[in-house]
């Protein structure tokens, strides 16, 4: 694959099987694309159409069975376990369905997790994560342990968490499906400012129309393989071939 | 943002973020109070059952010793090369031998953890009354000597100990003067082979008698004033043996080690458990049952941690998932688990020592009674098990009880750290998990 500064994810030919009796299960088929840094993608498609395993595979979380996948420049199918886990921590945030905070932790602990990682003198930890927790609306709740925060603030923590130390490239996997419309519109517009503000790469994999609406492009998947991909206008009142 | 396409840094050191991992660890332990506290009390007791047993089995063991060695041979003895596998009078210490042997003992690095020093001269013999004949091993002691050494005047039934001046005193066992019939004040007649080669006997007279409850003793020992027993076997100044008395089981190498040097010349220098090796054999097996004991005890703390560790790790995954999503290695996540496990093995270290400690304090000001169990004390290869044992600390055994919790504490933490790091990412962050 050839390295291009304005790609933040390329894949070619990807595939990913699952063995399995009688038949080895294909989740992902053959997936070519390119995500352009800054973008704002949403990949849509019914339960089991491979959205998740997809994600997993760009994130370094699962190995591919074939086909090449690269993020920041880099190809991960060269890259040893010990390197993906760094490669994870410098250069991808994740967002999960489920917020997935660590339980131990207070909200300010959980957001600077990752730059207490990478060795960040704990100033500037405490200084990157405010400054966030402020735009986004967490200000305030530094102190709390997740179980003492809403749904809708656990995620904008999670949200925190990937985007504090300028990932190259955001996860986010369903980030909306355990939230209010209220507070999945709040998260919505929290990502959008970052992406716009920062220029972060937000892939989704989503179920939400409302997650649909806002992407600048559509990706649909059905049984592991893209169906249709369309750049559109997040500003138009409803995504094409949004449920 | 600035989303670099340049080649990742290089990963830092496990122990720059030792402390984070440490944080994580400390947070998980308090997470599951009970169930740490509850892991944390098996570990702790199990400790504290190790400490208060293996210093009440030293402290036993230690009075077996004493018992033994201060009706035997003492911790140390010098004899004649060959009177150990003799018990011949013709193996002997010579009257010069004697003071040679009484200023090595005397020596400052001998002396410091010398109790006392008796010296014996020994015989096989017949002891006779008018209402039977029986076999009896003959013990010419210092009265005065032997008072400090022995356990023997201690165990006095009838009578008096040997005085110096009480030249046909004799000193029997309970058991033989009943065989014997005789009384304090009964007369008798002891006969043995002397130095001369020569049949001789001596007239002796009851001065007292005593019991031990070791039935070869009481059955079979005489105790005469060491100048009576030399004039008798014509030995005179000659001794079969000098007992040694130490402060402490413990020196009996140290001692035997310092006097070896200077008293190799015609002389021989025996630990106790050169001199009764039945004793040592006693003590030895005691402490592997001991040992056996130990090890299952340990077995079952080894399954408790791992149980609990294990558990908490198979309840986490997602957890974990999330670490290695976040960018921790698998061998960071395992170290996360294993610090888990680490930290409960040191809190429960220091209270199983402090329990332990503390009970064993208890049981050393007064001893463990057991004469409810024990109506009578017990023997143990000549020597007398007291029912009240008196728990002793070593070090050694402190230390190798600790260093063994510590070592389970880890092999047990290392299995379930190492699931921890194993799983798989992908399928632990299922939502549906």
């Amino acid at each position: 694959m050839n390295t291009t500064p304005d790609v933040a994810v390329r894949t070619s030919d990807l595939w990913k099987t699952y063995p399995q009796e009688p038949e080895p299960v294909h989740a992902v088929r053959g997936v070519t694309l390119d995500v352009a840094r800054g973008d704002f993608v949403a990949m849509a498609g019914p339960s089991g159409s491979g959205k998740t395993t997809l994600l997993n595979l760009l994130g370094g979380l699962t190995r591919a069975t074939s086909g090449g996948i690269e993020v920041a420049g880099l190809a991960l199918s060269a890259l040893s376990d010990r390197a993906l886990a760094t490669l994870r921590l410098e250069r991808i945030g994740f967002v999960f369905q489920a917020y997935n905070l660590l339980p131990v932790l207070t909200a300010l602990e959980n957001a600077e997790f990752t730059l207490l990682l990478r060795g960040v003198p704990a100033p500037e930890r405490r200084r990157r994560v405010e400054a966030l927790f402020k735009e986004i609306g967490l200000e305030g709740l530094e102190h709390r342990r997740p179980g003492k925060l809403s749904g809708g603030q656990q995620q904008r923590v999670a949200v925190a968490r990937a985007v504090v130390g300028e990932p190259a490239l955001v996860l986010a996997d369903e980030p909306t499906a355990n939230l209010d419309s209220a507070a999945s519109s709040a998260l919505l517009e929290v990502m959008e400012r970052l992406n716009h503000e920062h220029g972060t790469t937000f892939i989704f994999a989503t179920h939400d129309p409302r997650v649909m609406e806002r992407a600048h492009r559509l990706i649909r998947l059905v049984d592991g393989a893209v169906e249709s991909d369309v750049r559109q206008d997040p500003h138009a009142s409803r995504a094409p071939g949004a449920a | 943002m600035t989303a670099s396409c340049t080649a990742l840094p290089a990963p830092r050191p496990l122990t720059s973020r030792l402390p984070i991992f440490l944080h994580l660890a400390y947070h998980n332990v308090v997470r599951n109070a009970r169930r740490s506290a509850l892991t944390a009390a098996a570990m702790s007791l199990g400790l504290a059952f190790l400490v208060i047993g293996r210093a009440l089995n030293d402290g036993g063991h230690e009075s077996w010793i004493k018992s033994g060695v201060r009706m035997g041979t003492g911790h140390v003895a010098v004899q004649a090369p060959g009177f150990q596998r003799s018990r011949s009078l013709a193996d002997r210490l010579s009257a010069p031998q004697v003071p040679v042997a009484e200023s090595a003992l005397a020596a400052p690095d001998v002396a410091r953890d010398v109790v006392a020093v008796s010296p014996r001269l020994t015989v096989s013999g017949l002891a006779s009354s008018p209402a039977s004949a029986l076999p009896v091993r003959v013990e010419g002691v210092d009265p005065e000597r032997e008072t400090r050494f022995s356990a023997l005047p201690e165990s006095r039934v009838s009578g008096a100990w040997l005085t110096a001046d009480d030249r046909l005193g004799a000193y029997v066992g309970d058991g033989l003067a009943r065989r014997l019939r005789l009384d304090v004040g009964s007369r008798f007649v002891l006969t043995a082979q002397g130095a001369d080669n020569q049949i001789a006997g001596q007239l002796a007279r009851v001065a007292g008698t005593f019991h031990t409850g070791v039935p070869a003793l009481d059955e079979g020992l005489v105790y005469l004033p060491l100048t009576t027993a030399q004039g008798w076997l014509s030995a005179p100044g000659a001794v079969s043996s000098m007992a040694v008395l130490l402060r402490s089981s413990r020196a009996t190498e140290r001692v035997a080690r310092a006097l070896r040097p200077s008293l190799h010349d015609g002389l021989r220098v025996l630990t106790w458990q050169e001199a009764a090796p039945e004793l040592d054999s006693a003590v030895r097996i005691d402490d592997y049952g001991g040992y056996i004991f130990m090890f299952i005890l340990l077995a079952i703390v080894a399954l408790a941690i791992l149980n609990a560790v294990l558990m908490s790790v198979l309840n986490r995954n997602r957890e974990f998932g999330v670490l290695q999503a976040l960018g921790l290695t698998k061998r960071e996540t395992g170290m996360v688990v294993f610090l888990e496990g680490l930290m409960l093995t040191a809190a429960s270290g220091v209270l199983g020592m402090l329990l332990g400690f503390g009970i064993t304090w208890f049981f050393w000001r007064d001893g463990l009674d057991l004469t409810s169990l024990m109506k009578d004390s017990i023997t143990v290869s000549n020597a007398v098990a007291s029912p009240i044992i008196v728990p002793e600390f070593r070090l050694s055994q402190v230390v190798l009880s600790l260093g063994l919790t510590v070592l389970i504490g880890v092999l047990a933490s290392l299995y379930p750290a190492r699931q921890a790091g194993r799983i798989d990412v992908a399928e632990a962050m299922k939502f549906d998990q």
